[in-house]
């Protein structure tokens, strides 16, 4: 393999250039959020800020000063918003994926392409039915709006991976349990659920961060401004009268950081998800 | 250990019958083998006694308990997998542990249970590990042992044998038929393979078509298979089975390939029991001698070609059409294209009645 193959020099290049473009922007948000509201807006611009301040930081995360305040609202918010769909998304798509691998039941390949059919058209299609539904049921201006709005995202995005994740478990697993002294449901929690573990940790992976970066609805459904999650409650905020370019980026950033955290912890569990199942049959 | 009775089960999907009829009777400690082509149903059957799949009809009772409506949980089975599901997360020692725990079997027991099936199987130095780093033959043993530390009353072996090597297969039919002589253990074995039901069961019964051919012991089955069907799948190689019609009132055969055969006048009643003139003649390899030079009522083919397996030579001879596999001594040789004579044994013909498929009995 010492021979250089132009293959490799070209698939290296191509990544290099990948990696790049992925990360310029958010290295360009780091060190604007470490400027002066002064240097942020200088042309030329400066590459490496001249006196980097974590000023924008420690007024964001401070709960003593308005600005705190209002940030660590929307963080809450997101976080609750993002903590519940994924909870209840799992809590629903886990059994459902289960019944779509395992049982044979009038109607069953018609429900699973209808429930797929929800992801073939955009966002944006539901916006109104859903804003509408959404009133009927009394729930405009709540955060439970989102929570079931993102639930309608990700649910069946979820079903689909898991019921993947299933096919993949051999049936004479649960069979060998249930002969072995348990019942269906404790063959499903003794064994099966720990072979599918990765798999629920990606599916949960997805829900959350889908939930988390969601800007559309959240900007539609929710008023008023105690009840905002971060990507709505960020673009309102700093731009009220001037934009704070610095405080935007570092705002930007914070809101990265439990995505990017939960990706390095569980991407061993992602990949898994994506290709392979638990055991080799 | 109990006996196993099925009676008249039955299994549907849609409007096939996977299972139709079924009814047999294992008893106290046998080893009793289920063997068919795949589709033949014997798999469904012994999910069936199993409890993993329902009952169109019929009903199933293990000892002196009817079972048909209990889950498998609560039939006192162990059942061995052809992939040996064994739980991939969980060390043998916990797979061992798994059944025990389930029915709250207390620790110390748990334990003890574990070394002595261990000790059993040898695999007491594997407890520590996980299947997936064992060779296949360990995880046999311990998909084995899992079914073994609990005492059920009845073994349910799922083609346990067909995912191992030819050499380990030939060693755990030994041991399983051993397993099966210390501890006087119900066994039903699910196997496609004859081979195997004829050198570890009792008695074996031959499924075609989700209906039970013959429930009989290995030998009987092999000397007098009830149909054609049995008599095809039983034995390797199989038997030669070739069309040929009664003549002279059922004194001699004749056949479309024209040759004639001259019947015993045992075989001659058979022949005249047939429900019309066309009949099926069986021969198995063995019983057929093959003769370089005219013999006086032989019948005259042609060498086709030749597979010598070291000990025995197997000729297969054409008939016209008709291709028959005939055993000889290595050391005679034949050569392709030669004419030969074939001389039946008369006492070891079958004789099927070629509209119905069953065997004829001397009337």
């Amino acid at each position: 393999m010492k021979r250089r193959d132009p293959w490799r020099i070209g698939g290296a290049v191509f990544l290099a250039g990948l990696t790049i473009f992925a990360l310029l922007p958010m290295a360009w948000m780091l060190i604007t959020s470490l400027k002066t509201q002064f240097a942020a807006l200088q042309y030329p611009p400066q590459w490496l800020p001249k006196n980097p301040t974590l000023e924008q930081y420690s007024l964001l995360l401070s709960p003593g000063n308005p600005v705190g305040q209002e940030f660590l609202r929307y963080l809450f918010n997101s976080l609750w918003v993002s903590f519940a769909s994924t909870v209840l998304g799992v809590v629903v798509a886990v059994p459902a994926a289960y019944a779509f691998s395992r049982f044979r039941f009038p109607g069953r390949n018609l429900l699973f392409y209808s429930v797929l059919l929800r992801n073939m058209f955009p966002a944006v299609v539901f916006l109104m039915p859903l804003f509408i539904m959404m009133r009927w049921l009394g729930l405009v201006n709540t955060q439970a709006s989102l929570i079931l709005t993102y639930l309608t995202f990700g649910l069946p995005l979820s079903i689909w991976l898991l019921k993947g994740f299933y096919d993949n478990i051999p049936v004479q697993l649960e069979q060998a349990a249930r002969i072995d002294g348990a019942s269906r449901f404790q063959a499903f929690i003794l064994i099966v659920m720990p072979l599918s573990s990765p798999g629920i940790i990606a599916t949960a992976i997805y829900s959350f961060i889908m939930a988390w970066n969601e800007y559309v609805y959240a900007l539609t459904f929710i008023n008023n401004a105690e009840r905002l999650t971060l990507p709505v409650g960020l673009q309102r905020f700093f731009t009220e009268y001037a934009t704070n370019w610095p405080g935007l980026m570092a705002a930007s950033f914070i809101m990265s950081v439990p995505v990017v955290a939960l990706f390095l912890v569980l991407q061993k569990y992602f990949v898994r998800a994506l290709t392979e199942g638990a055991v080799k049959s | 250990m109990a006996e196993v009775r099925l009676s008249h089960i039955v299994k549907g999907y849609g409007t096939q019958l996977a299972v139709n009829d079924l009814s047999l009777t294992v008893n106290d400690g046998e080893f009793v083998a289920l063997v068919g082509p795949s589709g033949c149903g014997k798999t469904t059957t012994l999910n069936l006694t199993a409890g993993l799949i329902e009952l169109t009809g019929g009903e199933i009772h293990i000892g002196d308990r009817n079972v048909t409506d209990l889950d498998p949980k609560d039939r006192d089975i162990a059942m061995v997998f052809q992939n040996y599901a064994l739980y991939p997360n969980k060390s043998v020692y916990k797979n061992l542990a798994f059944p025990l725990q389930m029915r709250r079997t207390p620790k110390a027991d748990i334990d003890r249970k574990i070394r002595e099936a261990a000790r059993l199987l040898d695999i007491e130095h594997l407890l520590e590990r996980r299947p997936r780093e064992l060779s296949g033959g360990q995880q046999q043993r311990v998909a084995l042992g899992r079914a073994l530390v609990r005492d059920p009353k009845v073994f349910l072996m799922d083609e346990p044998l067909s995912n191992l090597d030819a050499k380990l297969r030939v060693q755990m039919r030994a041991e399983l038929k051993r397993f099966h002589h210390d501890l006087s253990a119900t066994i039903i074995y699910v196997t496609h393979d004859q081979l195997e039901a004829v050198t570890m069961a009792d008695r074996m019964a031959v499924m075609h078509g989700g209906l039970l051919q013959q429930y009989d012991t290995p030998e009987r089955v092999f000397e007098a298979p009830v149909n054609v069907f049995v008599a095809g799948f039983v034995g390797s190689p199989a038997m030669n089975l070739v069309p040929a019609q009664v003549t002279e009132g059922g004194a001699a055969l004749e056949s479309p390939q024209g040759w004639r055969c001259t019947l015993s006048p045992e075989n001659a009643r058979k022949a005249r029991a047939a429900s019309s003139r066309d009949v099926v003649l069986g021969a198995r390899h063995s019983t057929i001698t093959l003769s370089p030079t005219p013999l006086p009522g032989g019948i005259e083919g042609r060498v086709y070609t030749l597979e010598p397996t070291g000990d025995i030579t197997f000729v297969h001879v054409r008939l016209g059409n008709d291709t028959l596999v005939i055993s000889t001594p290595p050391a005679t040789r034949f050569a392709p294209n030669a004419p030969v004579w074939l001389g039946v044994d008369q006492t070891k013909l079958h004789l099927f009645d070629a509209a119905t498929g069953m065997a004829l009995r001397a009337a």
